[in-house]
């Protein structure tokens, strides 16, 4: 999977926002992390790791302790991706580019 | 939100297997598959300074008049269309020489950060509002 999907697909589930916005406030240690949300540890263990996959959080040892804290670059590019314009420019661009290199093909051969 | 609103820039790059001069001529050129133009169901275009477009594509009105038009290097004209919320946005498109190509530069500026502006991903609106704006300096 690319990152944009992995970052839709973290995003895509209430409890994985909820982590998010609870992350928001400040790192936390897993064990608070987990203490709002009604499921199971390793339910939690696995939403984390979708989140770290897309790059949404990161685990820091402070002593013996490990720290779990939110990245927001990933959400920016998701936030520029959705930007009509910026689609509908690269869908211009592209086929614009395209009508040159068949031409340059053409005259090629 | 009483937040100032903000404002988004959109820039995409392409190169261009053709000269600056070929490239903006056929950027203008509504034949030429890939520029906006070309996919008008109405068009209206005078690509001089202070000369306007009218651009209908899928039932939505686009209006712009040309500020620059320097060939071969820069092109540059306002738009409005229902996406840029009244507000009058800019469109700023560069060539320059790459070797044998073309670097062509898209920069459209001055769109405004609404729901209408950022377009179809609804269910991503609750992320997008709260994140985005709180994270820009992270």
């Amino acid at each position: 999977m690319d990152r944009l999907t992995d970052v839709f697909t973290a995003v895509s589930h209430p409890t994985r926002r909820a982590i998010i916005g609870q992350l928001a406030t400040g790192p936390a240690r897993f064990t608070d992390l987990a203490k709002p949300f009604d499921t199971a540890l390793n339910s939690v263990t696995k939403h984390l790791k979708l989140l770290e996959r897309a790059g949404l959080i990161e685990r820091k040892k402070l002593g013996r302790e490990v720290f779990i804290s939110f990245r927001g670059e990933p959400l920016r590019e998701v936030a520029d991706w959705v930007h009509e314009y910026e689609q509908f420019w690269k869908e211009r661009l592209d086929r614009f580019e395209q009508h040159f290199k068949d031409k340059r093909k053409k005259e090629k051969k | 939100m009483n937040e100032p609103k903000k404002n988004i820039e959109v820039k995409v790059e392409r190169t261009i297997p053709a000269s600056p001069g070929e490239a903006f001529d056929a950027w203008l050129d509504p034949k030429v598959p890939g520029n906006p133009w070309s996919m008008a169901e109405k068009l209206l275009l005078n690509p001089q300074v202070d000369g306007f477009f009218y651009w209908l594509m899928q039932g939505t009105s686009h209006y712009g008049r040309f500020t620059e038009v320097a060939r071969p290097g820069r092109l540059q004209h306002t738009w409005m269309s229902r996406s840029t919320s009244g507000e009058e946005s800019t469109v700023i498109v560069t060539f320059e020489k790459k070797g044998e190509d073309t670097l062509m530069t898209l920069v459209h500026s001055g769109l405004p950060d609404t729901d209408g502006g950022r377009g179809h991903e609804k269910g991503w609106n609750f992320f997008l509002d709260k994140f985005s704006k709180k994270f820009a300096a992270a």
